[in-house]
């Protein structure tokens, strides 16, 4: 790739990433164009990967290859845009059925074997060797088996809460809150690893090679903020002089 | 008196609460802090040995389902354990099942190959983007050409000498999904549990306790999670990069917001009790 | 008329869903084909759902400019990002990279989706914190058992936070990531085993009840 267009992109990188960045100190114009390019473009991404993916290989050439199978396949799926026209829409369903069947079908063995069955076996199949363990291993795998039930006692709700069944579903509370407790320190440290990445990007455009881009660009929207906030003063206080 | 402040201070513009953690991200970036790892997590030490103990030529199939929204975290973790399948000389196959991974995926191979001299077709290949990933993965128990009979730059897979000997599953000698959605779920249940090939997984870190359970009954063989997974990895094969670097300015922004959080109540205790 | 609009279609839930869920436990070669042919044909028309999502957008885009609406100015933003990435698409024919190095289709995706794309949920950071601060109320103990398998993750996976603990309780002779390790093997698995437990039930029998025909909400009216 060329410098210009290399430099080019930084300028449009950080450009499109300070303008959103905006949006953190106030609403403005250049963070809604922003966005609506993000959408833009979000769709324009992946309209080109299904064509060049899907469409073109899986249906397009076969059908020059004369293969006819693989028309139901794409008329099942024409049918699903039906679903704009109210008139017609009802063809629609042919291809939501074909999906939701193919979906539910798969879904289930998938669950049960895997979410359901092992989940249970792995939490049973510990205790079952009990004479090989350490006594610390022994003490985790009753507590695991014991929180557990406790927190399936908490989701039971077809019946009352009340009562003994109260205190067993209390202790799930906790063995709940420390689940959402360890998620929650994962998730802030997800959010800031991805904010890193903006601004090591950030920084790399500010280098000499790029011209600059983010020192300009981060100046040019600090002096839009200053002067339409000027702007604004002279504007209000104009109208409370009136 | 006191209580005022306080309490001015507790409603402060959050504005201030941003520029702070800006910052306190930013700094780092510019003047480095350099604080070696000083532990590596067990799942990340499993995930690293699982690799190492295979044989060369060995083929891995690594699933890269990550977009730039998790790209951080993600990235470095993908180039570190491809650079740790060169330097085990295994062979390497590519597939994805996000749309928005095909970029990422060539910014991995762009550089890393080169550095082991690897070739497109001997010792590695990428195959193009498919939408439904349960399907594919079922498809490749049977016959893998199926559904990749064309790699990704139009060559007829069966052909590429990387694809010598593998035509399904029980050609392969390990799955590594490195993912920022459920698509590792998908791997664990639909390939890995039915058809008893192993898996690692590389995953964000919100999603990392999620996994515990897969971990414990040996669904899954090993797990690098989220950027200090990266940076581990990387400083177990003896290649620092971006993985490393950024948990610099982590440090300071994960003691920044535990910091907030403890302020925050302490002046809410000093204003009830006062 | 009754038949094409609604019995049909049901019976198609039906047939497929009882179809691809026997073809797991079923060996026989002739289920293996059937699935194989399945797997392709939902590849093929999830990738036409994806229509629907395009074709709403620009027809509400669409209305939008032509009243001209408030902020109509904006949702020709909304096509012109769209043409910025379909454009180099057809010039490049869906290739990022070539032998003379990156296309057209390659820079878009870098320097525009990858910026776009990474921004918008990096600005989430900053909302976690300011939240933090003003929202996270230590109330009651089970808040308090929260904060404190959150704080102990949070200190634990960075390295000054390890220095911190060492320093403060490295008494106790257990590492921070020891203790983070129990958490995350015990408790924290309980709790989630819970959760996959009470979920994997709920979409087994959504699932039952979908190819039962007795959940019909995505049908639509009739």
């Amino acid at each position: 790739m060329s410098e210009t267009w290399m430099i080019a992109g930084a300028w449009v990188a950080a450009g499109l990433t300070i303008c959103l960045f905006s949006f953190l100190y106030k609403d403005n114009p250049f963070f809604k164009i922003a966005e609506h390019l993000y959408l833009g473009a979000g769709m324009g991404w992946w309209f080109q990967v299904y064509l060049y993916n899907i469409w073109k290989p899986k249906v397009w050439e076969p059908l020059m290859a004369h293969d006819w199978m693989v028309l139901v396949p794409a008329v099942l799926g024409l049918s699903l845009v039906t679903q704009f026209v109210p008139k017609i829409s009802w063809i629609s369903r042919y291809g939501f059925t074909f999906l939701m069947g193919y979906g539910a079908g798969l879904a289930v063995p998938a669950g049960l074997s895997t979410d359901f069955i092992n989940q249970i076996g792995g939490t049973i199949r510990p205790l079952s060797m009990m004479a090989s363990m350490t006594s610390w291993a022994v003490f985790n795998s009753l507590l695991v088996a014991f929180g557990v039930i406790c927190v399936l006692f908490y989701f039971f709700f077809s019946v009352e809460h009340k009562g003994h069944f109260k205190k067993v579903s209390n202790i799930g509370i906790y063995f709940l809150m420390i689940y959402f407790g360890a998620a929650f320190g994962n998730t802030v440290m997800a959010r800031f690893s991805l904010l890193y990445g903006r601004f090591d990007d950030l920084y790399a455009f500010a280098a000499s090679k790029y011209l600059y881009a983010t020192q300009f660009i981060l100046a040019g929207m600090i002096i839009y903020f200053a002067v339409h906030g000027f702007l604004n003063r002279g504007k209000k206080e104009a109208e409370a002089a009136q | 008196m006191l209580k005022e402040t306080l309490g001015k201070f507790f409603k402060i513009d959050r504005r201030w609460i941003f520029l702070l953690l800006a910052v306190v991200l930013f700094v780092p970036i510019i003047k480095p802090i350099g604080l070696p790892n000083k532990t590596i997590s067990r799942d990340t030490r499993h995930a690293f040995d699982y690799m190492d103990k295979l044989p060369a030529g060995s083929f891995v199939l690594f699933s890269l389902d990550y977009d730039p929204a998790t790209r951080p975290e993600l990235h470095p973790q993908a180039v570190a354990m491809v650079r740790h399948a060169f330097q085990k000389n295994l062979r390497v196959g590519v597939v994805t099942y996000i749309a928005g991974s095909t970029g990422l995926i060539q910014q991995v191979f762009e550089k890393v190959p080169a550095q082991y001299n690897k070739v497109n077709g001997t010792d590695y290949v990428i195959f193009p983007y498919m939408a439904n990933a349960v399907a594919v993965m079922t498809q490749m128990a049977s016959d893998f050409y199926g559904i990749y009979d064309k790699d990704q730059d139009g060559r007829d897979a069966r052909t590429l000498p990387v694809m010598r000997g593998i035509r399904n599953y029980k050609n392969m000698g390990l799955i590594v999904c490195i993912t920022g959605t459920s698509m590792l779920d998908y791997w664990v249940a639909y390939v890995g549990d039915k058809f008893k090939v192993p898996v690692l997984g590389g995953v964000v870190a919100i999603s990392q306790p999620g996994y515990g359970p897969y971990l414990q009954t040996g669904q899954l063989k090993g797990l690098v999670g989220g950027m200090k997974g990266a940076a581990e990895y990387e400083s177990l094969i003896g290649q620092p990069g971006k993985g490393a670097s950024g948990i610099d300015s982590l440090n300071l922004a994960h003691l920044l917001v535990l910091a907030l959080i403890l302020t925050s109540n302490l002046i809410l205790l000093i204003i009830k009790y006062l | 008329m009754k038949l094409i609009k609604k019995q049909i279609p049901l019976a198609i839930v039906f047939i497929f869903g009882v179809l691809t869920l026997g073809s797991y436990y079923v060996p026989h070669k002739l289920s293996v084909d059937y699935i194989e042919m399945m797997n392709k044909w939902e590849n093929i028309v999830s990738a036409f759902a994806f229509l629907l999502g395009l074709v709403s957008l620009f027809y509400s885009h669409c209305n939008k400019i032509s009243r001209k609406t408030d902020g109509w100015g904006y949702s020709i933003f909304v096509f012109a990002g769209f043409l910025a990435m379909v454009i180099p698409a057809f010039l490049n024919n869906g290739k990022q990279s070539s032998a003379a190095g990156v296309t057209m289709l390659g820079w878009a995706f870098r320097y525009v989706y990858n910026a776009l794309s990474s921004t918008m949920f990096a600005v989430l950071a900053f909302y976690i914190v300011s939240t933090a601060y003003r929202s996270f109320r230590i109330k009651s103990a089970q808040a308090f058992v929260l904060f404190a398998a959150a704080f102990l993750l949070i200190l634990g996976k960075v390295p000054l936070g390890q220095i911190i603990w060492d320093a403060a309780l490295g008494w106790t002779g257990a590492g921070v990531d020891q203790v983070i390790e129990w958490v995350m093997s015990v408790p924290a698995v309980a709790g989630k085993r819970g959760i996959m437990i009470g979920i994997s039930i709920g979409a087994i029998v959504t699932s039952f009840k979908i190819i039962f025909g007795i959940e019909r909400q995505y049908m639509g009216k009739d």
